[in-house]
Formats: C-alpha cells, sequence, structure tokens
C-alpha cells in the first residue's frame, strides 16, 4: 500500500552501542537461533519457521506465550497463546542496514497494511552502534499492548472492588 | 479495551491521518480541510463525522459555518501508549545486548579451546 502524502505514522527511535563485533550483532537479526535468542517480548518466545535474509526473503516466526502469567493472561483475555506473524526483509546491505516490513492484516474495519523496522549499523573500532526504527502507532505490539494495558487496568478495578 | 482500541483503528486510516493532520493547523471549516488534505468533500465529512463521535475533533457552529478542531485527550493517550511501546523496544534491546554477550563468550570460548588442542 502507498500514499503520496507523507504519513503521519509516530515514529520511534531507539539508539544502543555495543562492544561487539558487526558480524556477531548482524547474526542476531539475521540467523533463527540469533533472532530466537532476543526477540521476546516479555513473556513470549518467537520460533521462527523461515527468516531469509535477503531482500524480498520472509521472515515467518509464531510468538508463543511461555510464562505461566503471560498465558494465564492471554486466555482470560480470550486471546491465543500463539500468535503467527509475517513480514519480509526489504531493504538488506550487509553490516550496514536492514528493513523488515510485518503485514498488518488482523484489524477489523482497516485494511491491510504494513509497519517497518528499519535498523541501521555502524562499527567504529570495537563498537557497534545500532540505530532502530520503528513505525510505533501502526505495528503488532502496539495492539497487543493496548489489550494488555486494558487487562491490567481490569486488574486494578478488581483490586479496587474486591 | 474499546476506548484505546478505538484510537488505533481511527488513526489506522489514512484518509483520517490526513485530516488530522489537516487539522493539525487550528480550527478550520471543512472546505478547508478538503483543501489541505487532498480528499473528497464527501470523504471528508464523512471521516469527520468518525472523529467527531470518537472524540478526536471538536465542532463548533458559528454562524453559518462550522469549525473544525482538535481534542488533546486521544493524543495524550496516544503518547502514553508510545511511552509503552518504546519501553517495550528498550526492554528488547536489553535481551539483545545479553544474547550478544553470551553469543561473544561462547566464540571466545571456542577460541580458547581451538588454542589449547
Amino acid at each position: 500500500m502507498s500514499t503520496q502524502m507523507p504519513r503521519s505514522d509516530a515514529t520511534v527511535v531507539i539508539e544502543r552501542t555495543y562492544r561487539a563485533n558487526i558480524k556477531d550483532v548482524w547474526a542476531l537479526w539475521t540467523t533463527k537461533e540469533g533472532f530466537e535468542s532476543w526477540w521476546g517480548p516479555e513473556g513470549f518466545r518467537a520460533d521462527v519457521q523461515e527468516l531469509d535474509a535477503r531482500v524480498g526473503g520472509a521472515l515467518r516466526y509464531e510468538m508463543i506465550a511461555d510464562s505461566p502469567e503471560m498465558i494465564a493472561a492471554m486466555k482470560q483475555m480470550g486471546q491465543p497463546t500463539s500468535h503467527r506473524t509475517r513480514s519480509r526483509f526489504t531493504e538488506v546491505k550487509p553490516h550496514s542496514r536492514l528493513v523488515l516490513t510485518n503485514v498488518i492484516d488482523f484489524l477489523p474495519g482497516v485494511a491491510v497494511y504494513e509497519s517497518n523496522i528499519a535498523v541501521d549499523f555502524t562499527s567504529a573500532g570495537d563498537s557497534v552502534r545500532m540505530v532502530v526504527t520503528l513505525d510505533a502507532m501502526h505495528s503488532d505490539e502496539f495492539t497487543k499492548m493496548q489489550k494488555e494495558g486494558f487487562t491490567s487496568q481490569l486488574t486494578k478495578l478488581d483490586k479496587r472492588f474486591a | 479495551m474499546l476506548m484505546q482500541l478505538e484510537v488505533f483503528q481511527i488513526l489506522a486510516d489514512p484518509t483520517r491521518r490526513r485530516i488530522v493532520e489537516a487539522l493539525c493547523y487550528g480550527e478550520q471549516q471543512v472546505g478547508d480541510v478538503v483543501e489541505k488534505a487532498g480528499v473528497h468533500q464527501s470523504g471528508v465529512s464523512r471521516h469527520l463525522r468518525i472523529l467527531y463521535e470518537s472524540g478526536f475533533v471538536s465542532m463548533r457552529p458559528d454562524g453559518q459555518r462550522r469549525l473544525y478542531a482538535l481534542k488533546p485527550e486521544p493524543f495524550r493517550e496516544i503518547d502514553e501508549w508510545l511511552g509503552r511501546y518504546r519501553r517495550l523496544w528498550e526492554a528488547r534491546l536489553d535481551r539483545f545486548e545479553t544474547a550478544l554477550e553470551k553469543r561473544q563468550q561462547q566464540a571466545r570460548r571456542a577460541k580458547e579451546r581451538s588454542k589449547k588442542k
């Protein structure tokens, strides 16, 4: 989907610098074991079915609730405890930049759209600077958090009236 | 849930995002929004009604005119969510760091082992 107008998405930019070599940093994004070792999010683990870090290559993974609290929370909300995610690599410049495009096709009443995660890498000496730029408003996590936020608010209410 | 999911769904629509952007310039009539957003009048009217009903936009009559403006509340809510989203990613990148250290340790150990042999 494309529009001529500039997109007014809210963007979040996060920068980190690691003492590491670029090969290892890159591998955490572009290999199955690497990606699974950190993606999460908290309370979830990622099970990668396919990861093909080339332009147009697919990234398919399942996010599976794996802490007892999260499993209980998802069940309480009537949500499945795992969630399939469809993404692809739309830019791949080894050791320098990658863009992951996620397909958002699960919002009722909203046309299918895409959200990007762009990562830029700069290595200097024995450190690597990583800049992650996110389309925050239009992401899978955003929707999930809204659901989670609602749950935690409900819990608060429960406590108040208990 | 409805309240917060709605905020997100309202802005997920690109036409409504254009209208919201146009309204960033301040209070105005439908005609001005049509011009700034580059969207057909009927679309603007329909989406303005949705934005009004969902609390994004206020409307006040001024003689023959109806003036539309953005309301701050839903945007404050978005701000809050953005903060949470950022924290989620900060936590994710903390795990990234941990995974990275582990990976490097393993590589170092493998190197030492091969030296001893």
